[in-house]
């Protein structure tokens, strides 16, 4: 397809294949709720990959994933799924104070380790699980999916071949409409969790921030609180080490948004760029590389459209296949657990600023 | 291939499943805030020769039927699920059955028990294929048997299933609802390719197959050449939804591609119409 005045798309954008692993690997899934099934599923249709087990405590889940078509061996603890079916990567899904426990069981007995953001309700904890998976040499990563997606994928492309130059100002946001209640705050955020809107709804933007810009060298932060006990909105900003500054807002309490929907808008020397799930809009003062002046829009559905299967969108599929290729020797993903393990750091500065009411704070990278 | 409909109007965007913009989905949504906004659209569709509108037997349709006098054919998505509860939907079948049970009326929760007698919960909890003719009796219940043209089971279900190769899913799904309501069986799917593929390794012939087919390749699973291959091989009535690419090309652009691949009808979605009579009426002339 060829956009009038500008080069072939091909040109701008570079198609990539699906990523896929290079030897067959042996699959299972931990946490047998939407998200655990959602991965059985994803990576029932990888190819190369088998679902060799799955695991949940909740006899009931073990029966619904059953009563789907998933045949895969069901067990009560991951010590059985592990000595019973020896994967060669585990996806976690469990609950938060599940999370932790399951990926050390895995990470020791040598399996590779994927768990959905966060890695685990606490930072210690979360550090304690990359430490293992460091000293054991193993593949651990979480699994976030934002940065699989197509449109953010190329804008990360993008600012790497610094083509906006010398970043001056970021501005993002994730809103959901989804918490107007106390009760639906409950449901959100279970009690357990570590907060509302922004370690459920917001982690994914954060890390993808991060990927896309570094860490930040100070945060400051406030949140309100409507319908329970953790915020509802948060505002952050963040200061970049050359002094750009990046904010974040995010609100699950926001109405117009059934559908998540996160935008960044980036501005730098030599012009802007705006990302969001439709499209990725970038105008040059002057041409870089492939990249002209002037206004260019590249939509959803002219960027390569990889995953060789859908649910939900394709970003799942592409996040599970980048994880299990690495664990198949290729090389790893934008979740891999130190980048995780990032953003959790700077998650809990945000919070830490927000408790006292919007204080800067440093954040120094260990 | 009798019940399989030729051109359909979507209405999923109207909880807002769709790929056109966020934008889009918002005028959507304001336009049919009202019932007799979606009433008129509904009958100008009806009087422009669709065979039916794709659609999901949830509040904003049945009042929005409700102002009609002529009876709007309806192929039923089902489970009936709003945005929000698809957020929040865990994949198990028990937790749908009790949901629609709470908000059935009383001759639906008869029919269901009568239904329930042979696949009672205590032998077949959780198992899909036994437990889902209890929730299409549910659901389908909220419609009148006279609109009723077919059942499509929405992707979320179907590509679950699709993932995990269960034929006997399908083959006792389609099977109910032919037998029960005397209706088209349809299976809607985000890995067209795919399902296509496996109905025709497992000889399985729907009444319909709705899923994305425009000149982009957008949601063309698992690629563009293996979706247009089996288009080409399969004899199972493919219904092409997704026809703008959330917007990108012209509505008559994304029919003619789909026509030209195989597909046997369209569903093009309230956003992707403008003028729901004319367009409609134009493209039931293609």
């Amino acid at each position: 397809m060829t956009v009038p005045g500008l080069p072939a798309q091909h040109e701008i954008v570079d198609p990539t294949g699906p990523p896929a692993p290079r030897r067959p690997v042996r699959v299972a899934v931990a946490g047998l709720g939407r998200a655990g099934i959602a991965h059985a599923a994803a990576v029932s249709s990888i190819p190369g990959c088998e679902l060799v087990g799955v695991v949940d405590a909740r006899a009931a889940a073990r029966r619904d994933v059953r009563g789907l078509g998933y045949d895969a061996p069901s067990f009560g603890s991951v010590a059985k799924l592990v000595a019973r079916t020896q994967p060669d990567a585990l996806f976690v899904s469990a609950g938060w104070q599940e999370r932790g426990p399951i990926a050390r069981a895995a990470l020791e007995a040598g399996v590779a380790v994927c768990v959905d953001p966060p890695i685990a309700p606490t930072l210690a904890e979360a550090a304690a699980v990359v430490r293992l998976a460091a000293e054991r040499n193993t593949p651990l990563a979480s699994c976030h999916a934002l940065a699989c997606h197509p449109v953010f994928a190329r804008a990360r492309a993008i600012l790497a071949s610094g083509a906006l130059g010398e970043i001056r100002q970021v501005r993002s946001s994730t809103y959901l409409s989804r918490v107007f209640s106390p009760e639906s705050q409950q449901r959100a955020a279970p009690a357990e969790s570590a907060g509302g809107a922004l370690v459920h709804s917001a982690l994914d933007l954060l890390f993808v921030l991060l990927w896309l810009l570094g860490p930040p060298v100070q945060v400051r932060a406030t949140s309100r609180r409507f319908y329970g006990p953790f915020e509802d909105e948060i505002h952050t900003m963040m200061a970049l080490p050359g002094g750009a500054e990046v904010g974040l807002d995010c609100s699950w309490s926001v109405p117009g948004y059934p559908r998540q929907s996160s935008v960044i808008e980036a501005e730098g020397a030599n012009g802007k760029m705006l990302i969001s799930d439709d499209a990725l809009e970038v105008a040059l003062a002057s041409g870089h590389g492939p990249l002209p002046s002037g206004p260019l829009r590249l939509g959803h559905s002219e960027l390569p459209q990889a995953a060789r299967f859908d649910l939900g969108g394709e970003t799942l599929y592409l996040a599970d296949a980048s994880f299990l290729a690495w664990v198949a020797g290729g090389p790893p993903p934008a979740g891999r657990g130190d980048a995780a393990l990032e953003a959790l750091r700077v998650m809990d500065v945000v919070y830490e600023s927000a408790r006292d009411g919007g204080k800067p704070i440093a954040f120094v990278a260990p | 291939m009798s019940g399989s409909p030729r051109l359909l109007l979507a209405t999923r965007s109207l909880v807002g499943v769709s790929l056109a913009t966020r934008d889009r989905l918002l005028d959507v949504v304001a336009r049919y805030r009202e019932p007799e906004s979606l009433a008129v659209t509904l009958s100008k569709a009806v009087g422009a020769g669709v065979d039916g509108v794709l659609a999901s037997p949830l509040p904003v349709l049945l009042a929005a039927v409700a102002e009609l006098k002529q009876t709007v054919p309806i192929y039923a998505l089902l489970p009936a699920l709003t945005e929000h509860e698809r957020n929040d939907f865990e994949p198990g079948v028990e937790g749908l059955i009790e949901r629609a049970r709470g908000s059935a009326g009383l001759l639906a929760r008869l029919r269901a028990g009568w239904s329930g007698l042979a696949r009672p919960a205590a032998l077949y909890r959780g198992d899909l294929a036994r437990r889902l003719p209890l929730l299409i009796e549910l659901e389908v219940a909220r419609l009148s048997p006279r609109a009723l043209k077919g059942v499509v089971l929405d992707a979320c279900l179907t590509d679950l299933v699709l993932a995990a190769g269960k034929r006997a899913f399908f083959d006792s799904y389609c099977r109910f609802v032919r037998r029960r309501f005397g209706a088209a069986a349809g299976l809607e799917t985000h890995n067209l390719g795919l399902l296509l593929a496996r109905l025709r390794e497992w000889d399985l012939r729907p009444d319909l197959v709705v899923g994305p087919l425009n000149p982009c390749g957008l949601m063309m699973k698992p690629s563009v050449a293996e979706v247009l291959d089996e288009l080409k091989r399969t004899d199972v009535p493919v219904v092409a939804k997704e026809l703008r690419a959330g917007g990108v090309v012209s509505l008559v652009r994304g029919a003619e591609f789909a026509r030209s691949h195989g597909a046997y009808g369209l569903a093009p979605d309230l956003a992707e119409v403008e003028d729901v009579g004319t367009e409609l009426r134009a493209l039931g002339k293609g």
